[in-house]
């Protein structure tokens, strides 16, 4: 605001045209300004009150302030928006709903885009979506360094024009010579891409379109279609099942597509006395063998004699009386499964036609209620015979061309060398892909295209269920859609946005609002029908099968929960993720049972540090060899290798990701049992990155607690579920009511708690990622690894026992007496049992209200929050590492060197591109800082600015964390328990709650539940 | 001090035939006359060592803790294990000065210079560690209690690495101001023998004016009693406090309420095996024999028997009140040091802090000047490892088996820990060469009563 006062500053100023006035107006300094006390005469200067060495001083000071203040850190360019667009706040996060489908992993999700930056994935609840950790981990992906920027003809840029120019050209010289056209693409689940591809096919002639899963499927699809007529895979709803047996399946990884864990978690907490039995019948020990009831470790070979003798004991009513443990348990799943009639399902992972169809039989023959076959599921739908047959067409010259899109068989075929070959042969070699990988180097024209969070689409994962697939970032790179592609050589004007609103407003909608759909990420139609089984000789199907043939060692190929069919291989994120049941991250390795090892002469040793080494063997199958080295597998089947398949990936990724070897070449025939293997030690060792060296509970069964069904059926919860007890003026009290400080009174505000059921959680690791995404938790790379040195907040530390359970454990232990007698016991609980018992258990902070940590920091950088969080100022932090020494649970995580920006440790915090993906809402630690899980105060804070924003208090569970939201069984269930209402609350009060070493009397609000097993058999 | 009565069985403190002029002369002698090869060789070798020192912990400062052999599970190892190994050298010197000053323990008097000088090296050293540790040395001041502007911003009261700053500093300045007050007569005794004008003028600063005024000597002497007093609750309190550090904590093996008198009785039995370890080597190099005689080694020696029985029994103690617990935890950890993966480690500590020192009962063992030198060694390898092992087997097996992993050291854990034996070394050759090493002034009191030819002649005249 202007002023208009006026000042009077003279008398003088009353006359007019007074000449001081004016003569004051014309000089600006009335005073002289004494510049000879500075710069007059020689006198003067000496005289003056400024001396020499003031000057100097003045000087000095001067020089001083300016260097200084030329310290300044370094200056951040940000970009501020000239025009604010008007859906983006900075500081607001905007969720996209929409769908990831990379032809392995296909899940309803919202994106959490911040300032025009996905950064993190999260299910769509609303659509039934769950993800596991490589959809979270996915984000990522498209903050890849290594992307394939632009596309390519053989090996040089191109510019997209002159790219459809020779393609188109060579098209139609494909279609005057009249050789079809192949276009190879993964499992390709949506309906307007197949509507394109046909139109390929009536521009361009044949258009031939081969469905390709690095990961077979093929002999379920098979058998389905044998039986029901369409080339599908049936739905199971395992939390209608009472009785599970599973045959090499493991459909709590990536079985059939996974996402089962949902359903199998909601059957596994007991519910008004009742849970499912869940039987496992593998070689290798999965995650599924891991949660099961009764496991049983037979060779892959022996799996199918075990599910022909399931087959005839249920359907047929056959029992044999072998007398084998075998025998024994099939006998008694069969007798269960009668029991349990409809609400018993049997399912089998065997790559094999005969087999699947004997599973299905017997599904049928009980009219199983838990297997869905009207409803089935698109999430794989390779033909193992097509491809065999492109790629004998294209090495005989019959194929014009060959389009390749999400997939890169020149990597994961088992017989990739004649693949090249056959490319060489064709006409025009085409890929679209994201990486600049083994196929895009294969290939004439490598074609960039978008992440999926830059991309349309569509997506049918289950009949009747169309997602949508939306971008929520402009491309980064010079890419274009498969489908924008398909468009153009057709001679189409119109964008794949176009076409797909089009298509779906014309095929999908029925009349309903595009944008409602879209919104939602998911439409939903109505599946009405019947599907009637078709007859088909399972008995023979029962013989064919019964004349496989085992040897004596056999190779079982399977994935990781991390890395998957390995499209995703470039990801550190994945990479670190330590497998749920070895352990070990940035690997993989043959696991073999330790009776074979010791055979064999082969060892797993640990090194001074603790990091672990093993033996190498070399593995050769069907003539196809390799080095690997061994890992000794508790629960491995003797006779049965384990392998994981997606790692070995050469191209296009950072040096440190081309970890392990290469498993997809014994693949043979996409069989994921092989036959026919021999095995021979070579000289030296390998390096492991396990983060988990102690394998067993040590008989420490205060840790993760255990009940029978029976025994919480039908006993006290006091006696399963005990407390701690403590002696106080010589009386014995619960160690929980006893206390050195004085208790805070915290029933005003919010009161965080976190409850994790461990009979729902199935260790499948989707926290770890989600964690890690949203907290900006760095990479350590594999060398710091194996120091002992991981940075993930949240980990899910798997127990093997000893004996055949942890009951069995406390009772040994209990049994040692003498020192010698203790000293032997406690040495002999260090080695897992052949089989062992599996125990899973998520350990974050515990946010203890009497926190050891908080008591020994010295500069009180930990501190309590008022909402029960025990919080970390990162500034204050001086890196004692005090607090971590006495944290009981050993969750605190130091900053051992600077991660980001960093060449020595280049995953994604050190390039441009991968930071995008950090979280802004959460600091990136430094060096020498102490860090660890926070409860996600960011996320909670979040909430009630937003309740307070909009004016009413925080919703019935609205809080939530990373860890939790991203829970697909619920095991994990975040909330306030100052609020009657949210779950947490009763569940905290369940008589299955238990916190994690109550003794110590640290008061956590991390609560547990007691896993409860259902081990009656028959 | 005045002469004084000593009975009559008690052996010589100063032997031969020494005159007042004698002492002066011959403790004046290394910081007059020019150093030898041995003094030069040795000093290049400490020298060298704490380049290599200085060179790691710049690597460590400039790097990240990552450098050291430290993960998840176990966050200290080397670096507290020498800090708790210096604290404890570093506990000698008072108690020789100190509490064998209230007790009149005339003996004392032959050592307690160079005993306090070691004491005053060896916390410089403990000193570095709990500074360097941290992993952003650069905030180390957050530590202390000083105003700043962030409000209510204040020091963790609750937390024993606070009270160690407190209790470290305090040790070193009382140990300082106690240390320099005893070296004023002695360095005005240097002052008045300098020859050369540069000499002369560091040892008057150095001497703070001393005159030898019988005021000075009645002040000095009211300013040692009560520097004794207020210095004789440090010996026990600094290692208490220390000792807080893992008694307070929750972990198993740390927990322990043992801890405070049998880490003082640890430091007490450290500290003087390292006495004697410097001063045999000394009293042949600068030819102090007439004052530090066998008599004070084996003196020495029966301390250190003695604390050495004390650290014994604490060991034992611990093992039984484990097993009488009845808590699994604290059974295994036990168990696990032991005879765990660091068997090796308790086997070292056993036999070097428990049996070694039984050598001493025996008076030929105790008395002979090459046992003893050996024994100190030994004693203080075993308590480098009795810290190494509370610190290092009681973290890396501790609750969840999950977290349980190994620790082994890095060159540069080692090269820190080297370094500041050099660094230490370096401190006392430049102070054996510059410092008056036997406090003059005192050994001249007792010349008359506790000298070998007084003793003669007063035995002669009663005879």
């Amino acid at each position: 605001m202007a002023s208009n006062k006026k000042y009077w500053k003279s008398v003088e100023e009353l006359k007019e045209n007074s000449s001081i006035v004016d003569t004051l107006r014309q000089n600006e300094f009335v005073e002289e300004i004494p510049t000879d006390v500075f710069l007059g005469d020689k006198e003067n200067l000496e005289a003056s009150s400024t001396t020499r060495r003031d000057f100097l001083k003045y000087v000095g000071f001067t020089t001083a302030a300016a260097s200084l203040a030329a310290c300044e850190g370094p200056v951040v360019k940000s970009i501020p928006y000239v025009i604010k667009p008007d859906d983006i706040i900075p500081g607001v996060a905007e969720y996209y709903a929409t769908t990831m489908a990379d032809g392995f992993d296909l899940a309803n999700v919202l994106v959490k885009v911040r300032e025009g930056r996905p950064i993190k994935i999260e299910p769509n609840k609303e659509a039934n979506g769950t993800t596991n950790a490589r959809v979270q981990a996915s984000v990522l992906s498209l903050y890849d360094s290594l992307r394939l920027k632009s596309p390519k003809a053989n090996g040089t840029d191109i510019s997209w024009a002159d790219a459809d120019l020779q393609i188109i050209s060579k098209l139609n010289e494909v279609k005057e010579s009249g050789l079809p056209i192949a276009v190879l693409t993964g499992t390709c689940a949506s309906p307007s891409t197949k509507k394109l591809i046909n139109n390929l096919g009536e521009t361009f002639g044949t258009v031939n379109h081969v469905v390709y899963d690095a990961v077979s499927e093929s002999a379920a699809l098979d058998a389905f279609e044998a039986i029901y007529g369409s080339r599908a895979l049936p739905d199971y709803h395992l939390e209608k099942a009472e009785v599970i047996v599973s045959i090499g399946a493991d459909f709590l990884g990536d079985w059939q597509g996974g996402g089962f864990d949902s359903g199998y978690a909601k059957g596994r907490v007991p519910n008004q006395g009742k849970m499912s039995h869940h039987i496992q019948i593998e070689s290798n020990m999965t995650l599924s063998g891991a949660n099961a009831d009764k496991r049983l470790m037979v060779k892959p070979s022996e799996q199918n004699l075990a599910l022909i003798k399931l087959y005839q004991a249920v359907v047929k009513g056959i029992s044999t009386r072998e007398a084998s443990p075998l025998n024994d348990a099939i006998q008694k799943a069969a007798t269960k499964i009668k029991k349990a009639g409809s609400k018993a399902v049997v399912i089998t992972g065997i790559q094999d036609k005969n087999a699947q169809l004997l599973a299905l039989a017997i599904n049928n023959a009980i009219n199983s209620e838990v297997i869905d076959v009207v409803v089935t599921k698109n999430v794989r739908k390779g033909n193992d015979a097509d491809v065999a047959q492109l790629i004998t067409d294209m090495n005989a010259g019959k194929i014009g061309a060959v389009i390749i899109n999400s997939s890169n068989p020149v990597y994961s075929l088992p017989n990739s060398t004649e693949f090249v070959e056959g490319l060489k042969k064709v006409k025009l070699s085409v890929a679209f892909t994201m990486q600049d990988n083994e196929t895009a180097n294969a290939v004439q024209y490598a074609l960039a295209t978008p992440h999926y969070l830059e991309s349309w689409g569509d997506v049918v994962i289950k009949k009747g269920q169309y997602s949508l697939m939306q971008p929520t970032i402009k491309p980064l790179f010079n890419t274009r859609q498969f489908q924008d592609a398909l468009l153009t050589w057709t001679g189409s004007t119109a964008t794949y946005y176009d076409f797909l609103k089009e298509t779906w407003n014309t095929e999908v909608l029925n009349g309903t609002s595009w944008n409602q759909a879209l919104h939602d990420g998911v439409f939903t139609s109505e599946v009405v029908g019947e599907v009637s089984a078709l007859e088909v000789d399972v008995d023979a199907a029962g013989s064919e099968l019964a004349k496989i043939k085992g040897s004596n060692f056999e190779l079982a190929l399977y994935t990781k929960v991390g890395l998957g069919d390995g499209q995703m291989a470039n990801n550190p994120w994945l990479q670190e993720f330590p497998d749920p049941i070895t352990r070990t991250s940035w690997d993989n390795y043959l696991t073999i049972s330790k009776a074979d090892a010791e055979t064999i002469g082969v060892v797993n040793y640990n090194v001074a540090n603790g990091a672990l080494n093993g033996s190498l063997v070399e593995l050769t199958v069907n003539g196809v060899s390799e080095t690997l080295p061994v890992f000794i597998q508790p629960g491995q089947a003797k006779g049965s290798l384990g392998l994981a398949l997606g790692y070995g990936r050469t191209q296009g990724l950072k040096d440190e990701m081309k970890t392990g070897k290469n498993g997809y070449q014994f693949y043979k025939n996409f069989n994921n049992f092989q036959a026919d293997v021999t095995l021979k030690v070579v000289e030296g060792e390998h390096e492991f990155a396990c983060v988990q060296l102690q394998n067993t509970l040590m008989g420490r069964g205060d840790i993760i607690k255990e009940a029978t069904l029976e025994e919480y059926n039908t006993i006290d919860s006091k006696e399963w579920n005990k407390v701690p007890m403590v002696s106080l003026d010589h009386n014995e009290v619960e160690a929980t009511t006893v206390d050195l400080w004085e208790s805070f009174d915290r029933s005003m505000g919010h009161h965080f708690n976190l409850s994790i059921d461990l009979n729902a959680c199935t260790g499948c690791g989707a926290c770890v990622i989600a964690c890690h995404a949203e907290n900006n938790v760095p990479v350590v790379g594999k060398d710091e690894i194996r120091r002992s040195r991981d940075m993930h907040w949240l980990r899910i530390d798997r127990y093997y026992s000893h004996e055949e359970d942890f009951a069995g454990d406390v009772e040994t232990k209990e049994n040692g007496t003498g020192v010698l007698g203790y000293k032997n016991t406690m040495s002999d609980l260090e080695d897992p049992s052949e089989n062992p018992s599996v125990a899973f258990q998520p350990v974050m902070c515990q946010h203890c209200n009497h926190a050891p940590c908080e008591t020994v920091c010295p500069v009180a950088a930990t501190s309590h929050g008022r909402q029960g969080q025990n919080q970390m100022a990162y500034n204050r932090c001086v890196g004692t590492r005090y607090c971590a020494n006495n944290c009981p649970y050993k969750v605190r995580r130091f900053n051992w060197f600077e991660y980001p920006e960093n060449d020595n440790f280049d995953y994604n915090m050190n390039d441009d591109l991968g930071k995008m993906v950090l979280n802004p809402d959460v600091t990136v630690r430094s060096r020498g800082v102490m860090e660890k899980c926070s409860m996600c105060i960011q996320m909670t804070q979040a909430t009630i600015l937003k309740a307070k924003k909009e004016g009413r208090p925080v919703n019935t569970n609205e809080f939530e964390t990373a860890c939790s939201n991203a829970c697909s069984t619920n095991a994990m269930v975040f909330g306030d328990i100052n609020h009657k209402e949210d779950t947490v609350t009763s569940l905290t009060e369940d008589k299955r709650a238990y916190h994690l070493l109550e003794h110590i009397g640290t008061k956590p609000n991390v609560v547990y539940h007691v896993k409860v097993r259902n081990t009656q058999e028959a | 001090m005045s002469s004084h009565y000593e009975a009559p069985i008690r052996r010589p403190l100063i032997d031969g035939n020494k005159s007042y002029h004698d002492i002066t002369v011959e403790v004046a002698a290394p910081v007059e006359g020019k150093a030898n090869k041995l003094w030069w060789t040795a000093f290049t070798i400490a020298l060298l060592a704490f380049l290599w020192g200085v060179g790691s912990i710049i690597y460590t400062i400039g790097t990240g803790i990552g450098v050291w052999g430290l993960n998840k599970t176990v966050g200290w190892a080397w670096d507290i294990t020498n800090f708790v190994w210096w604290v404890g050298i570093g506990h000698a010197g008072t108690l020789i000065s100190a509490v064998l000053l209230l007790f009149r323990q005339k003996w004392r008097m032959g050592i307690n210079r160079s005993a306090e000088a070691m004491t005053i090296f060896s916390v410089v050293q403990a000193g570095l560690f709990p500074v360097i540790h941290m992993g952003r040395v650069w905030n180390a001041h957050f530590v202390l209690p000083i105003p700043n502007q962030f409000g209510t911003l204040w020091t963790n009261f609750n937390s024993p690495l606070l009270w160690d700053v407190f209790a470290i500093s305090t040790y070193l300045s009382v140990s300082l101001v106690f240390w320099w007050t005893g070296l004023l007569p002695d360095f005005a005794m240097l002052r008045d023998r300098a020859v050369r004008p540069f000499q002369k003028k560091i040892y008057s600063l150095l001497s703070f004016g001393w005159s030898g005024r019988a005021k000075d000597w009645q002040r000095f002497e009211e300013v040692s009693l009560v520097l004794a007093g207020l210095a004789t609750p440090l010996v026990l309190s600094v290692h208490t406090i220390v000792s807080f550090d893992f008694a307070t904590s929750v972990i198993p093996g740390w927990h322990t309420t043992i801890f405070p008198p049998y880490f003082v009785a640890g430091a007490v039995f450290s500290g003087f095996a390292m006495v004697n370890t410097l001063l045999i080597i000394m009293r042949k190099v600068s030819n102090l024999e007439a004052y530090i005689t066998k008599q004070h080694i084996e003196l020495m020696n029966i301390v250190i028997m003695i604390t050495g029985s004390i650290v014994g029994c604490a060991y034992i103690t611990e093992l039984f009140i484990a097993w009488y617990s009845g808590v699994e935890y604290e059974q295994y950890a036990f168990l696990n040091r032991a005879t765990g993966p660091y068997w090796w480690a308790y086997l070292l500590m056993m036999s070097c802090n428990v049996l070694s020192p039984q050598f001493m009962w025996f008076k030929r063992l105790r008395s002979s000047i090459m046992f003893s030198f050996f024994i100190s060694i030994v004693v203080n390898i075993g308590m480098w490892f009795e810290r190494f092992v509370i610190i290092v087997t009681s973290l890396h097996r501790d609750y969840l088996p999950s977290s349980w992993t190994m620790f082994s050291p890095t060159f540069v854990d080692i090269g820190i820990y080297v370094g500041t034996i050099g660094f230490f070394f370096v401190l006392f050759l430049l102070y054996a060469r510059t410092f008056p090493v036997i406090a003059q002034a005192e050994v001249k009191s007792i010349l008359k009563s506790s000298g070998e030819q007084f003793k003669k002649l007063r035995d002669g005249n009663h005879e």
